[in-house]
């Protein structure tokens, strides 16, 4: 072994032998916003095998304050997050033959062919949605995956390890109807707390990978860095009362389709039509409050309008939306999660 | 829910249908005519029964040149792509729905063929002397629409197809919006083919259709295959229907298609029409002098079909859609139609416009109620 690793080979948890195993898993982080650009370049550093990034958003200015893998000239060359990060990573380790730049939403029906041969799955989304959907996925097929948000100054983080901890839906029943959640570009996040809680997702996803079960931390874990606060809640009891509808009962409905949204490109028009199965009941008032600082917003007791530099957002009670200024589904999902929530 | 999106498809259908094709699907499912079994040939019986009654529909004097295809588009790429050649030149106009505009364009874009768009006046219509100064010694085809599907305006077409038939130009129309709600007579019309699509005005179910294919018509199968007919032969068999019809058919649909035309047949073309008219004209009388809406295409009700495209002022149209459906569980038609240009001429492009379109199972009410909503949009300012 040569000196690269050399300070993570003394390691006790590691050693020769862990990281010998580490140096033939492959990671996926699934969203290379704060978390993903901290967590990416802790594993890289490692020396795992593979590194998948997946990620559908290009990246903007806005995300320099705590997207640590990009820089001013990604911006000026218009990069997609995965691409930047993919070159930026390539830079810091080239012995990785494998870091791979996915620019596509994750969704139904590709996560089977992004996700296979994972030996962990990192989550670095922004919505609930694709995380349902990688909980399904992974609780289907048995392999880890390390749940992680942020907003403001708090953050959480989890490890689900299929079959022997609960999953998200044994801790969260049911997903926040869309529209109902702050966002970071609605309620702000300091970068601290991303940093913080994609270095605890990295350690762990070093434990995973390096087969050291027993140290994979337990339980829901809450850190809010501004009211000083670190909270551990313990979920081993939750498994065994649950009737968990996906580690339980097996079945997938967001991997089914079943629960998932659906876009649909307005015939001819550069507009993209987002539909929720469940539905919300949106307060739309409560809303336009959150979306004041976000750009113009006009509202009637039938739907509100917010206008954005490049596209306009048309959210309706029930969580429906138009977004125009676009005909591509990703683009249009990616500005719903960002502003409105899902 | 309000259903009012009858020029898409038509909803529901009459009871009848539903109860053919279950009966039909549970009782003489097999393969028509393949096999030669008592179910084949039943099967086979249904579907040469259809083509009789669907014939009656336009007037065509010999069946065996109706053939069955899976819609109107199918129909009409099958008509376009089978007739026209390298070097032939094709009028339409600026009005079609894009299974003519998109199938003209193709070969346009690869060079077999020129096409002349001909503008429409307005209110909707083209002018037949505007298709008489587009035809140049290569025109083979005229292909419009009886009725184009974003303003319901009828063409006349009798007069376009006495020019074509002067000129000795193939003469084809897409009657997707008035098959099973006008009177139409091909001969009269002088009509060489024409395209329908059955789960629209002919109450069918979707995934039925058929392509008249006139006597002066000769057309190159753009699906080959077999056909239950000459199967030992390596060429495609001359003989229309068998020609054209590759492929098991969809027999179920075909079956359902005939309880459809058979019913409108028995209510009579003429009284759906009155009702549809009824119906649009209470929309139009009740809309055209509010200064809030705007409305497109003639509002002349005895030269339109049962289609009214209009916008509010302050909300675009999918956001009406979408208004309509979720807060008053109502069904339009938002957007542009799948007719592109049509819109380019309206100046509706790219919001579009909102199209409502009573069906002959709408009442009154329902047209009263959708008044009653269009006017609480309208209201509440944004």
């Amino acid at each position: 072994m040569s000196d690269r690793y050399a300070r993570q080979v003394l390691f006790y948890g590691i050693g020769n032998k862990g990281q010998k195993i580490l140096m033939e898993k492959t990671a996926v982080l699934v969203g290379c916003g704060a978390l993903g650009c901290t967590s990416a370049n802790l594993l890289v550093r490692s020396g795992i095998k593979c590194l998948k990034i997946v990620d559908r958003d290009f990246i903007e200015e806005s995300n320099l304050q705590r997207q640590s893998l990009f820089d001013e000239e990604d911006i000026s060359k218009n990069l997609p997050k995965a691409v930047a990060a993919q070159k930026k990573l390539q830079k810091i380790n080239s012995r990785i033959q494998q870091i791979e730049a996915i620019v596509v939403d994750l969704n139904p029906s590709n996560i089977e062919t992004i996700l296979e041969n994972a030996n962990v799955v990192i989550d670095g989304t922004d919505n609930f949605e694709t995380r349902f959907l990688i909980n399904d996925y992974c609780v289907k097929h048995g392999i880890p995956w390390i749940y992680g948000a942020c907003i403001g100054s708090m953050g959480l983080t989890m490890n689900i390890v299929p079959p022997k901890t609960p999953c998200l839906r044994c801790v969260l029943d049911t997903m926040p109807p869309f529209g109902t959640t702050e966002t970071c570009d609605t309620a702000g996040i300091i970068a601290p707390i991303a940093s913080m809680i994609a270095s605890i997702q990295a350690a762990e996803a070093l434990k995973i990978l390096t087969d050291n079960y027993d140290a994979v931390s337990k339980g829901l874990l809450k850190v809010d860095l501004w009211r000083n606060e670190i909270k551990k809640l313990h979920t081993e009891d939750i498994k065994e009362k649950s009737d968990c509808i996906t580690c339980k009962q097996h079945q997938y409905e967001f991997l089914s389709k079943d629960r998932y949204s659906m876009t649909t490109s307005l015939c001819g028009r550069n507009a993209v039509q987002i539909l929720h199965p469940n539905g919300s009941k949106l307060d739309l008032e409560k809303l336009a409050a959150r979306l004041e600082h976000v750009g113009e917003v006009s509202f009637n007791s039938f739907l509100l309008r917010l206008k954005l530099d490049k596209y306009e957002l048309t959210v309706f009670p029930d969580g429906r939306s138009i977004i125009t200024g676009t005909n591509d589904a990703s683009v249009a999902k990616g500005l719903y999660a960002k502003y409105i929530g899902m | 829910m309000i259903y009012l999106d009858n020029a898409a498809t038509t909803f529901p259908k009459p009871e009848i249908v539903y109860k053919t094709m279950d009966t039909f699907y549970r009782t003489l499912g097999a393969n028509p005519g393949r096999s030669g079994h008592k179910m084949a040939v039943a099967a086979e019986k249904e579907i040469e029964d259809t083509r009789m009654v669907v014939t009656k529909l336009f007037g065509i004097k010999n069946s065996n040149r109706f053939v069955f295809t899976f819609n109107a588009t199918d129909a009409i790429n099958m008509g376009i792509k089978g007739l026209l050649k390298p070097g032939d030149h094709a009028i339409t106009t600026y009005l079609e729905h894009n299974a003519v505009s998109r199938s003209l364009h193709g070969l346009e874009k690869r060079k077999v063929i020129t096409v002349t768009k001909v503008k429409n006046s307005q209110d909707g219509f083209i002018e037949p002397d505007d298709i008489k100064n587009a035809i140049t010694s290569k025109t083979r085809l005229i292909v419009m629409a009886h009725a184009p599907n974003v303003l319901g305006t009828i063409q006349p077409i009798k007069e376009i197809g006495r020019i074509a038939r002067e000129n000795n130009i193939i003469f084809f129309i897409d009657a997707a919006q008035t098959a099973g709600v006008c009177e139409i007579d091909v001969n009269q019309c002088f009509i060489d083919m024409l395209a329908f699509t059955g789960h629209k005005g002919p109450l069918g179910p979707t995934g039925t259709g058929g392509l008249y294919v006139g006597e002066r018509v000769t057309l190159e199968p753009w699906r080959e295959g077999g056909t239950g007919f000459e199967p030992a032969s390596l060429s495609q068999p001359e003989e229309l229907p068998f020609k054209l019809e590759s492929g098991t058919p969809n027999t179920v649909g075909i079956a359902g298609l005939r309880a459809g035309v058979e019913y409108v047949l028995s209510r009579g073309i003429q009284t759906i029409r009155n009702h549809e008219q009824k119906l649009t004209g209470k929309l139009i009388n009740a809309l055209k002098d509010d200064r809030r809406f705007i409305l497109y295409g003639t509002m002349d009700i005895s030269k339109k079909v049962g289609i009214l495209s209009i916008n509010i002022k302050g909300f675009k149209p999918a956001e009406v859609g979408v208004i309509l459906d979720q807060s008053f569980d109502i069904a339009v038609r938002p957007g542009l139609h799948c007719a592109p240009f049509a819109h380019q001429v309206l100046g509706t492009f790219p919001d579009g416009t909102v199209r409502i379109s009573p069906g002959y199972f709408n009442t009154e009410a329902d047209v009263d109620q959708l008044l009653t909503v269009l006017d609480k949009i309208a209201s509440e300012k944004i």
